[in-house]
């Protein structure tokens, strides 16, 4: 068990592009933190430099209080398992298990032994003799797993490793990941795009964006207390409804119809982007803060997300309703957005005001 | 094919078995002639079933010196023959794997220079430097030997370009898989690498051995010691005597004998040849 520090650890390729310019990270022994953005911010950039696939070329990154700036992947103690899961074709289950232990020379006995434990533990033990082609892609999943489980590392890393799995597997994995994790107690490091798998399975986020760490919290307080515009969008599903708006002390402006004045004073004046959740919205029939006009509606059922726009406002709005509504297209609904579910952020410097 | 029309299955058929006759005739002709004295085939008729005179013919050719100016017995070719194609498609195979696996998997100054230049080679087959690769060999006393018969033509462009291809072809992620799990180059190399291209291997390897097994030119020029001819290079001296009758038979039975190798080669690993053209399980 390891604590993992990355600091200011930063990549820039030969070419002058620099891919992630300066992250700073603690990770405490035996935590799960969950690397997530979108694609191309640089989360499985920032996984393969610590797994020491790409080199670092800023900054230090230590394990257990060790510089592995320069070390093999080989010599981090630590296992990843990959999206693809990248097992070897041509041996058996117990063959791609064992590959690790044995290129470290360890006894057949003890392979054995560490093999066929953790088999049982991810019900692989009836299938160690098969080939990855004879597997279906949830059980490939675990032996991908049980490659890294076997050499029992410092560090797990994980490269989006359930994204070739079908929703409901998908799922399952999720549950069972989270739940070998807090077993075994190895710290845990994990690049996913799917903000429901990074909510749920993370102690704590990660949430990049161009190579920047644009915060790092747990999955509530990144939910309650987004710091930026980015993060505030990127977290929660259906994302935030956010607005260029005008705060002036005592009131919002947004675009020219939406007037809404404080309940108390705020110190800002300026530019602001406004941000309201699409589940904090409550329908209301008097005092109304603003009026959307309906543009489309999904049933999902349980919930059901109303797509609208203020009147003079081009930004749209989702509305979060639970249970079944049926609100007619080009009708009006009026809308209570209570202030302490505001989330405002300043215009410029794209920072929680 | 769906299609279901007789007269179709006729005419197809029909073409294969006028093609199946074409390439069988000369060898069953070879195969009869092998059995009748000498003289039976230069007398203008060609005969078409088996003489009385086998034993001695092939008993002749296994065991004797094969004559006209070759002392050895055609056994003896047929090892030096062997001994060469297997040098060479061993050869060519180790050399290939060993520069393919350098090009693809290794980052060094000039990688892509190395591979064009490797590449250029295809342009300068044997036949092209010949004059110029006698003189390395001989300079280098390996006239009349396996070594000089061999190894000028195992440097094959060819191979190296298919072994990059099916390297190139292999994941990525299964590469760093291998380096996270403690396999250094070599270890890669034998464990993960050779193994999934082995059915690649398989193909080359009767490619090669027929190419080696089939050397002409080479050996004529290289070779003047009886010890190290080939077969298939005899097998042209034995017709070209000067005086004298042409000894047929034994030229027949030299000609099967020297076709009978790279057939079994090819019948024996067809499968692994088949899979190693068409198939991709990666």
């Amino acid at each position: 068990m390891a604590a993992v520090v990355l600091n200011k650890v930063g990549k820039k390729y030969p070419n002058g592009f620099h891919a992630i310019p300066a992250v700073d990270l603690e990770i405490k022994d035996g935590e799960f933190i969950v690397l997530v953005g979108p694609s191309g911010c640089g989360k499985s950039t920032l996984l393969r430099m610590v797994a020491g696939l790409e080199s670092i070329t800023d900054g230090e990154l230590t394990i257990n209080g060790t510089r592995m700036n320069d070390k093999e992947p080989a010599d981090r103690d630590i296992a990843m398992v990959f999206q693809s899961y990248a097992l070897y074709p041509h041996m058996t289950v117990f063959g791609n298990m064992a590959y690790g232990l044995k290129n470290r020379g360890v006894d057949k006995e003890t392979i054995e032994q560490k093999v066929a434990d953790v088999a049982s533990m991810l019900d692989l033990s009836a299938l160690l003799e098969r080939k990855p082609r004879q597997l279906s892609g949830g059980q490939r999943q675990r032996v991908a797993m049980g490659r890294a489980m076997v050499r029992d590392p410092q560090v797990f890393l994980f490269d989006e490793p359930l994204s070739n799995l079908d929703a409901k597997l998908r799922v399952q994995m999720r549950v069972e990941i989270r739940q070998l994790q807090r077993r075994l107690g190895t710290t845990t490091l994990y690049v996913t795009h799917d903000q429901v798998e990074a909510m749920t399975l993370a102690d704590r986020l990660v949430v990049l964006n161009k190579g920047n760490a644009e915060q790092i919290g747990s999955p509530l307080e990144l939910y309650d207390r987004p710091a930026t515009p980015f993060v505030a969008a990127f977290i929660g599903s259906p994302s935030m409804n956010l607005f260029a708006a005008q705060l002036n002390k005592k009131t919002l402006t947004v675009g020219n119809s939406v007037e809404i004045s404080l309940n108390s004073e705020h110190a800002f004046n300026g530019s602001v982007v406004w941000g309201i959740r699409p589940e904090h919205l409550t329908v209301c029939e008097t005092d109304a803060d603003f009026k959307i006009r309906v543009k489309a509606v999904e049933s999902l059922g349980a919930e059901t997300l109303i797509y609208g726009e203020i009147d003079g406002v081009s930004e749209e709005l989702v509305l979060r309703l639970s249970g079944p509504h049926q609100p007619e297209i080009n009708s009006y609904i009026s809308l209570q957005a209570p202030q302490d579910k505001w989330h405002l952020f300043d215009a410029e410097t794209k920072q929680r005001l | 094919m769906i299609e279901n029309r007789p007269w179709l299955t006729f005419v197809s058929h029909a073409v294969l078995i006028i093609g199946v006759i074409a390439v069988a005739l000369p060898i069953w002709v070879a195969a009869v002639a092998s059995t009748h004295p000498a003289e039976a085939f230069g007398q203008g008729s060609i005969p078409l079933w088996f003489g009385d005179y086998a034993t001695e013919t092939w008993q002749a050719v296994l065991f004797n010196a094969a004559g006209n100016g070759v002392d050895v017995p055609v056994w003896k070719m047929m090892l030096n023959s062997l001994v060469m194609a297997l040098s060479i498609a061993f050869g060519k195979i180790a050399i290939s794997l060993i520069s393919a696996y350098a090009i693809v998997f290794f980052r060094f100054p000039m990688r892509s220079l190395c591979f064009w230049i490797i590449f250029m080679t295809l342009m300068l087959p044997v036949e092209v430097r010949i004059l110029p690769t006698y003189e390395v060999v001989a300079n280098l006393n390996l006239l009349n030997s396996y070594t000089g018969l061999a190894l000028p033509l195992i440097a094959s462009a060819t191979a190296t370009f298919l072994f990059r291809q099916a390297f190139m072809s292999i994941p990525g992620e299964l590469v760093e898989a291998a380096r996270m799990d403690g396999a250094g180059p070599v270890r890669f190399f034998f464990d993960i690498l050779l193994p999934l291209i082995r059915t690649n291997i398989a193909a080359l390897f009767v490619i090669l051995f027929i190419f080696g097994w089939n050397q002409y030119l080479w050996p004529l020029l290289i070779t003047t010691d009886d010890a190290y001819y080939t077969l298939v290079m005899s097998i042209k001296r034995m017709v070209s005597v000067a005086d004298g009758a042409i000894e047929w038979n034994s030229i027949m039975a030299s000609t099967i004998l020297a076709m009978l190798p790279p057939v079994a080669v090819v019948i024996g690993m067809q499968k692994m040849f088949v899979k190693g053209l068409v198939d991709s399980e990666k």
